[in-house]
């Protein structure tokens, strides 16, 4: 599904402070499974993350969705993949303060013009299913940070994308939300979308419903296993 | 030279857009080499990236250009109070042998600077680059053009005088003169005159109507549109002029930029020039409508350029029109002076 070909990221190419994230990184990320990238800071689990999806471009190498050249698009076309294809969670909830968590949710659905009333539903259904209906009307500075990370969830799946990409997800959250965490994922992967997690925490690699563990090291890949 | 605002203003837009195309050529030169959309390569991403910027850029440029060519007239005419004989445009562009030389490059890098903006909307429309090739061929072809016209135009601008006596319009366009591009228009008979104009014109704007409807004749329409441009310019010479002017023997085709005219020159070259850059242009994207990529918008985008011109085109006739039947110079018989 997706297919990455000798992917090479440098930072600030030709000056002194040059560093090399990627390098010459191949790989395939089957469809309809969880994908764990792992390893220790600084090894480009975020940078591939974010050349998978398609928030930054490789220096070199080309990466392809469902047999399709991503890397050579240009921004609008890529902006459309983006929206449509990806869901993106990261690190913190990244929430917008002063507006109230449902707005939060159905933003990055404004661009495509869905009908406000069609998707407010939605929005509501997916707050339903994590539990945070009731939070809906609130600011998102009253959240505690269980409920920010599961309305980022929501607000991932607003358009219903193929591929959920997940940025060290459990980073601040204690053991039981982790848990409870992992079960949205289980539940991603029973309804036929693709996960891609990055994670150095083995409550979520070791966990029995990743499929594939890929372990990075100084910008390579160092093993991958099934 | 003479320091004056719009010159300094000539000048100034001149060398921005050499600087600007010289630079896109650059790495336009690289793209023409080394593109090659299979390659992973480090190069060929740096030149993906690259491309917007220089396209982004060159959209400038060019808009600049085709601005350029009426700031140029605007000035010939607004400078000709400071030479003796001038009383218009023609008289500031004869001061010295590098003002005419200078305006016909300038309107032939209208009509390319005009093709190279639609060349690379079209291309921006497809995922893939589909005729960025063909985008940065044209500006190799247009950048030499640029550079030329700017050290046309630095050589007029440069090398006035103010105390040079120079020749008006009166004279250069005069059906009385014998030799000279300009008389032997003027020189042209007006009745038969009209007739090639709306004969041709008609033909024009049918075909154009046709190819809009049915998408068929595309590039004979790109080939009457430029025909047309040229005969509307003769006309403008030799009959239509006379009619603004209601004047049976003054032919200047820059009089009628003046302010006694109410700047009416402006519009319809304004109107001509679109028109011919619109339809030429309808036919270059002809050859892409199959490329997989342009497949679903070319096709409409060329028929949205087609009317544009027609348009433009009709609505330039109608205003000739519209001078000839409300001017109080009534021509009954060929005028020969």
């Amino acid at each position: 599904m997706i297919e990455l070909v000798n992917v090479k990221k440098v930072f600030n190419a030709g000056n002194p402070s040059e560093f090399s994230a990627l390098n010459s990184v191949s790989l395939h990320i089957a469809e309809n499974q969880v994908t764990v990238l792992k390893g220790p800071s600084g090894s480009g689990k975020t940078t591939l993350l974010s050349i998978v999806g398609c928030m930054s471009r490789p220096s070199a190498g080309r990466v392809k969705l469902n047999g399709r050249e991503i890397t050579s698009l240009p921004e609008r076309f890529l902006t459309d993949i983006r929206r449509k294809t990806f869901g993106f969670i990261f690190q913190q909830p990244n929430l917008i303060k002063g507006i109230s968590v449902l707005d939060n949710v159905m933003l990055p659905a404004y661009p495509l013009g869905e009908k406000r009333s069609q998707l407010k539903m939605k929005a509501m259904k997916g707050l339903s299913e994590l539990n945070i209906a009731n939070k809906a009307a609130s600011k998102v500075e009253w959240l505690s940070g269980g409920e920010a990370q599961r309305a980022s969830i929501v607000r991932a799946l607003i358009n219903d994308p193929h591929i959920i990409i997940a940025d060290e997800p459990t980073a601040h959250l204690d053991t039981k939300l982790s848990y409870r965490f992992m079960e949205i994922i289980e539940k991603f992967k029973s309804e036929g979308k693709t996960v891609i997690i990055t994670s150095h925490d083995p409550l979520v690699y070791e966990s029995a419903m990743v499929d594939c563990v890929v372990n990075l090291r100084n910008g390579q890949i160092e093993d991958e296993r099934a | 030279m003479i320091l004056h605002p719009t010159i300094i203003a000539n000048l100034l837009a001149a060398y921005i857009a050499s600087g600007m195309v010289l630079y896109a050529l650059f790495y336009g030169v690289q793209i023409l080499r080394y593109w090659d959309i299979q390659s992973g390569h480090e190069l060929q991403l740096v030149l993906e990236r690259k491309t917007y910027l220089i396209s982004t850029l060159l959209s400038y440029v060019f808009g600049l250009q085709l601005l350029s060519l009426f700031l140029f007239i605007f000035t010939a005419d607004s400078l000709a109070p400071l030479f003796v004989g001038a009383m218009c445009a023609v008289g500031t562009l004869n001061v010295d042998g590098f003002g005419y030389p200078t305006l016909v490059l300038k309107i032939f890098n209208f009509i390319l600077a005009g093709l190279w903006l639609i060349l690379n909307y079209a291309d921006n429309q497809g995922y893939d680059y589909p005729l960025i090739k063909k985008k940065y061929g044209l500006l190799a072809f247009v950048a030499p053009l640029i550079i030329l016209e700017m050290i046309l135009e630095s050589a007029y601008f440069l090398n006035m005088e103010a105390d040079v006596i120079t020749s008006c319009c009166g004279s250069l366009f005069s059906s009385e003169r014998v030799t000279g591009i300009g008389s032997e228009i003027a020189s042209l008979p007006v009745r038969p005159m009209m007739w090639v104009f709306y004969s041709a014109m008609s033909c024009t704007l049918i075909n154009g109507f046709f190819f809009y409807l049915k998408g068929k004749g595309g590039y004979l329409y790109a080939a009457l549109s430029l025909l047309i441009f040229f005969i509307a310019l003769v006309s403008i010479v030799s009959f239509i002029s006379l009619y603004i002017y209601e004047l049976p023997t003054h032919h200047c085709p820059f009089c009628i930029i003046m302010e006694d005219y109410n700047y009416i020159g402006y519009l319809l070259y304004i109107l001509l020039f679109a028109a011919v850059v619109s339809g030429i242009g309808s036919g270059v994207l002809i050859p892409f409508r199959e490329v997989e990529s342009l497949q679903l918008m070319l096709g409409a985008f060329i028929r949205k350029l087609a009317l544009a011109s027609v348009i433009l085109y009709a609505v330039f006739t109608a205003l000739v029109t519209y001078e000839i039947v409300s001017s109080s110079l009534v021509i009954a018989y060929e005028v020969v002076y």
